[in-house]
């Protein structure tokens, strides 16, 4: 133990800046990770928490079978609660309104999940039953009566003192026959069933909403109350069945627990991206700290050799070095958790932009906590291996050597033919692409560390030809003193491949999002600039009735409006299961007037196609269904529509985004005829030419805003909007990108400063042979450009491999076929980065050797 | 002529309360074209007078004039240039640079200077004979012996004629035989090349080579020798231990 304490601290106290440095790479991989992981599960959480509070205790609900403007007759409700095993059926009728009081949203609300109208949400329900199912915290007044046509209602505090509502108020809702009035004689907290529609939420008993809203007799959904004797997930299937056959097909019965699994399924593609970047960071950090350790070895050589001299075992030496790295990986670690519980506090932020849910701040997940400590301390011992066996090699001998020279390792020599199998075998692997079904990506992410350390296998065999053929540039960089500076790096050969590797790597991260980006975001801005085309975007809290559509057009300045249509629907191949997804209704001949589709490459003719969704039966197909079901223009696929299952000829395949790019584009007419649907979510408006598209917006608000409660946007600012929602949610992954090349700057300053310390008395001697200090100090810089020109060039090679190799994961694995984009600047702004990062990294030590003493230095030994 | 010059040179160091008289009052010259050996106790400050000569280090008191520049009182960068192309120095310790092969490590101060190497192939051909390397031109340090790599170091000083070459102990990690070539080149380069050269040692032998030895003494210059040409080298090595135990049992 004091042994350990003597030389541990010692080592430590003698480089503390270099233990910093390397600890710090450890940091910011754990506090990435940390913060990701914390931020994830919160949204997942609110994400779920929103599904679980609206199904309640419920364990099945009862929907209808086919979605868009059907309901549930209420007889249906009695029906199920004779079911054996049901202990409750709990109606709910949903309608999505707005407080009469309330103005129009001034914009249309955007999350990742869409445009949003806003409005509120009311819930007929049963009062008792309601109560078993869901949790509601009256906070003032009281729960809705127990008579089932009490003209009264319950709304979410918040909601009620943002529009100044109070307790024994009349308030106005507005229904499609004008303004109803019902008295408010509760407020519910902002939780549990509160959570609804992000708090514009209220209940009101079952008839009143249905007398409101003229629905008599119809439900939207009932939820069901299962006996406490059924646990297991066989008997609740063999009783969803039971309910299923007394139903028949008008009903679907559901878990709710399915139902969020696509908004799940999003987000998790997003948080597999950034917890690969957070892995690479911490990767990045392995090198640093293998680096440290390695130079340590080299730096105590004659210390560890005069050990072995007086006794010490190897074991003992090596068993030395690991304790060192525990120690650093340890602290480096709780730092990384102390950073990332700071910065989760500014990811939960966006992420609840990004999502326009508010998150709750989360006591921090254990098992994220633990992780990441395990992951820190691992890697970090990892880093340490290596080196610490070496150590326990130095053989007795070297201490009676003047200096410790670095050995050419058996890696340095032979280590690219591993190197070269490593880099094959990954890029096979990824092409493979086994892991497809892989949610989160994790022998992925491995294979392509493996890769990284394939290169920087490979990379010492190439660095002297290298070093040799950029030596006019770097005379011409750095004057003739550089020269002598980028000789250096094959000096300590492995030093400085190390150094390369952390900085390649780094700059590939940056070049792999910047090309995933530039490649998504060239294909979704497009999309985008269709699905919100036109220039005047007309949405609605209520539904829109498509003679909105001709009063629009009866406007001055109107040329057309296109009403579009959102609609849940299931449907099928003739070979596969039952899917759900989201049918976009469009009227072909005003939606191509106003805007256009997207065709997939390789299209037939456009025209065509539109020609033939107009004639009905027809349907297009998104990009991403067509390829994760092998679908193309021909074929035939089956939706499920108000008189059964329905085939639809696929006329062409489109870029579509919405809902995770599973899509199906319809007309309008099928739309009515197939499920009797005739209301819009929205329009599209295009003006006519000439004419100042927000004089035309005024317009428009006057005539028919106030009637319709219409949320007017120019689709211009709309769509800035949209496109800088986008830019934040790829942002999280260019800054962890920036975090592996900060961790990566911190392997050069380490680098540097070691190569420093290690020639002070060359740089001593060539000081006093004449060199000034300015050109001492562009030796070292040379000698960072040098490791930051091959870290840049080899990582734009392996950039733009990874991003190609990624690109085609991710059309296997999500059905999203991207062309490659990667634009020249971004590829000259990778290599202008390696360079500043290198030259950044440098100034420090550069003007410490600058700055060193002439005498102290030749007499030094 | 007078070539570089010392005036009541004066050099303290601080350590804590403790003040460490080094140099106390060196009046010192060296005529062009002269070989003088600077010889001294250990710790007489021999190595601190060489440094102030050569511009490493600035004096307490006193100026060194060298080619009639006052050093101090430059700046670094003149100095640095002065040391550059007007100074060449041969240490103890070899320090040659590990990367660079002999021939590189021999035009280092030219190459430093941002002249072109070609136009010293002429000179450096000759160097390369007069240290006997011409076949070991493009090998490594590592791939010479110590004698190799300080032959090398001197024609590294040598190179681009230096108005005055400051050597110290320049033989002190060599054997006897490796030593006694080292000084034959170092008589040669002051006879054949006319290269004024301060050279500071413990070796009698090799101060035995010089024109003139100096003997210092508690930071002062304490006695001279100067040698005639026909004095063969026993002659001038029984004189300087003569010396040499004189100023030992002063003590
Ligand atoms: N940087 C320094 N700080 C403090 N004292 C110093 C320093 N350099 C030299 N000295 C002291 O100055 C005196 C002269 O030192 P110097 O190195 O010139 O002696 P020297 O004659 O070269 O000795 P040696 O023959 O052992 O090389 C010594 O007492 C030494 O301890
Ligand atoms: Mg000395």
């Amino acid at each position: 133990m004091r042994l350990i304490r003597l030389l541990l601290l010692r080592s430590f106290r003698l480089r503390p800046a270099r233990v910093l440095l390397s600890m710090f790479g450890i940091t910011l991989g754990v506090a990435g990770m940390l913060s990701i992981s914390v931020t994830n599960q919160s949204a997942l959480d609110a994400v779920q928490r929103l599904l679980v509070n609206t199904s309640g205790s419920a364990r099945l609900s009862i929907i209808p079978a086919v979605s868009g403007g059907e309901s549930l007759p209420e007889q249906m409700v009695s029906a199920v609660s004779r079911v054996a095993g049901v202990q409750q059926a709990v109606p709910v009728l949903k309608v999505t309104t707005s407080l009469a009081s309330q103005s129009a949203p001034e914009q249309v609300g955007l999350s990742f999940f869409g445009a949003n109208a806003g409005g509120m949400i009311i819930h007929g329900v049963d009062a008792a039953a309601e109560l078993r199912a869901r949790e509601y915290r009256v906070t003032s007044g009281r729960f809705l009566s127990s008579s089932p046509e009490a003209n009264e209602i319950v709304l979410v505090e918040n909601f009620a003192e943002d529009n100044d509502l109070k307790v024994g108020q009349r308030i106005g809702i507005l229904t499609p026959y004008g303004v109803e009035r019902v008295l408010l004689v509760g407020l519910i907290a902002k939780e549990g069933a509160g959570l609804t529609n992000n708090g514009a939420f209220g209940v009101a008993p079952l008839r009143t909403v249905q007398r409101m809203f003229d629905r008599a007799g119809e439900v939207d959904q009932i939820d069901v109350l299962v006996e406490e004797s059924y646990t297991s997930t066989a008997q609740l299937n063999l009783l969803a069945r039971n309910v299923q056959q007394r139903l028949g097909t008008r009903a679907s019965v559901v878990s709710p627990a399915s139902q969020g699994r696509r908004t799940t399924e999003m987000l998790n593609n997003y948080q597999i991206g950034l917890n690969f970047l957070s892995g690479v960071a911490l990767f990045v950090g392995a090198y640093l700290i293998y680096n440290a350790f390695a130079m340590t070895v080299v730096e105590r050589t004659r210390e560890f050799g005069m050990l072995r001299t007086v006794g010490m075992t190897k074991a003992q030496i090596t068993a030395q070095m690991l304790l060192e790295a525990l120690v650093l990986g340890l602290a480096g670690s709780f730092l990384g958790l102390a950073l990332g519980i700071l910065l989760s506090r500014g990811l939960s932020q966006l992420m609840s932009g990004l999502l326009n849910i508010d998150l709750v701040r989360m006591p921090i997940p254990v098992s994220a906590v633990l992780t990441s400590l395990v992951l820190g301390i691992g890697v970090t011992l990892l880093g340490a291996m290596l080196p610490a066996r070496q150590a326990g090699n130095v053989s007795p001998i070297e201490a009676l050597r003047i200096r410790g020279k670095s050995r050419e390792g058996w890696l340095l020599v032979n280590g690219w033919k591993p190197g070269v199998v490593l880099l094959a075998s990954s890029v096979a692997i990824l092409l493979w692409n086994p892991f497809a079904y892989d949610p989160m990506f994790r022998l992925g992410s491995l294979t392509v560390f493996l890769l990284f350390l394939g290169v920087t296998l490979i990379l010492p065999a190439g660095i002297t030809p290298w070093e040799r053929m950029m030596q006019p540039v770097v005379k011409l960089l750095y004057g003739s003193s550089g020269t002598l500076g980028s000789r250096n790096i094959e000096r300590s050969r492995l030093r400085s491949t190390i150094t390369v590797g952390a900085l390649l790597v780094g700059v590939a991260m940056i070049l792999v999002v910047r090309g995933m980006t530039e490649s998504f975001v060239s294909d979704l801005r497009l999309w985008m600039e269709a699905y919100l085309g036109g220039d005047i975007y007309v949405n609605s809290a209520v539904p829109l009735r498509s003679t909105v559509g001709s009063q629009l057009r009866a406007i001055p300045g109107v040329a057309m409006a296109a009403p579009v249509r959102y609609l849940p629907v299931q449907w099928k191949t003739a070979s596969s299961d039952v899917q759900e997804t989201t049918l976009m209704a469009v009227d072909p001949v005003s939606y191509t007037q106003v805007t256009g589709f997207v065709f997939s490459e390789g299209q037939t003719n456009p025209a065509e196609a539109v020609q033939r969704l107009a004639q009905g039966d027809a349907v297009f197909l998104s990009s991403v269904l067509s390829e994760k079901y092998g679908l193309k223009p021909g074929d035939t696929i089956y939706m499920r529509t108000r008189s059964g299952w329905h085939p639809f000829s696929i006329a062409a395949v489109v870029v579509d985004f919405y809902n995770n790019g599973q899509m199906i584009t319809g007309s309008w007419a099928d739309m009515r005829r197939y499920f009797r649907v005739n209301d819009a979510n929205t329009f599209l408006v295009r003006v006519q030419p000439g004419e100042d598209a927000a004089e035309v917006e005024k317009r428009i608000d006057r005539q028919l805003g106030k009637r319709y409660r219409l949320i007017l946007e120019l689709n211009d600012s709309l769509r800035k909007r949209a496109f800088s929602l986008l830019d934040q949610a790829f942002i999280m992954f260019d800054v962890l990108a920036v975090i592996s090349i900060v961790v990566a700057s911190l392997g050069v300053v380490n680098t540097l400063t070691m190569s420093v310390i290690e020639r002070r008395r060359e740089i001593g001697m060539l000081r006093a042979i004449g060199l000034t200090r300015n050109q001492v100090a562009r030796m070292v810089l040379a000698e960072a450009g040098i490791m930051g020109l091959l870290g840049g060039v080899f990582g734009i090679v392996l950039g733009i491999l990874l991003t190609r190799l990624f690109l085609f994961g991710m059309a296997a694995m999500s059905g999203y076929k991207l062309a490659f984009v990667m634009a020249p600047e971004g590829l000259i702004f990778s290599l202008v980065i390696a360079l500043v990062v290198s030259q950044l990294a440098a100034l420090l030590p550069a003007l410490q050797a600058a700055r060193t003493p002439i005498l102290e230095a030749i007499q030094f030994e | 002529m007078k070539i570089l010059e010392a005036q009541n040179l004066h050099k303290t160091y601080e350590l804590g309360k403790v003040t460490v008289r080094a140099l106390a009052g060196v009046n010192f010259s060296v005529s062009a074209g002269e070989f003088v050996a600077i010889m001294g106790p250990s710790g007489s400050g021999k190595s601190t007078l060489l440094h102030l000569l050569g511009g490493l280090d600035q004096p307490s008191g006193g100026v060194v004039i060298l080619s009639g520049q006052q050093l101090s009182g430059l700046s670094d960068k003149q100095v640095t240039l002065m040391r550059r192309r007007n100074i060449g120095f041969v240490f103890q310790f070899f320090n040659l640079l590990p990367t660079l092969t002999a021939e590189e490590n021999i035009l280092l101060p030219v190459i430093i200077d941002g002249q072109d190497p070609r136009k010293y192939e002429g000179f450096l051909v000759r160097l390369l004979d007069l240290i006997g390397l011409t076949d070991r031109r493009h090998h490594r340090p590592d791939q010479l012996s110590g004698g190799e790599q300080q032959r090398v170091a001197l024609a590294r000083a040598l190179i681009n004629q230096p108005a005055i070459l400051l050597a110290d102990e320049p033989t002190g990690n060599l054997d006897s035989k490796t030593s006694k070539a080292m000084m034959e080149l170092l008589r040669r380069s002051c006879t054949e090349l006319g290269q004024t050269i301060v050279m500071v040692t413990h070796d009698p032998r090799a101060a035995a080579y010089a024109d003139r030895v100096v003997f210092i003494k508690d930071g002062q210059i304490n006695q001279e020798i100067q040698f005639s040409s026909e004095d063969d080298l026993p002659k001038r090595y029984r004189q300087i231990v003569e010396i040499m135990e004189h100023l030992e049992l002063s003590e």
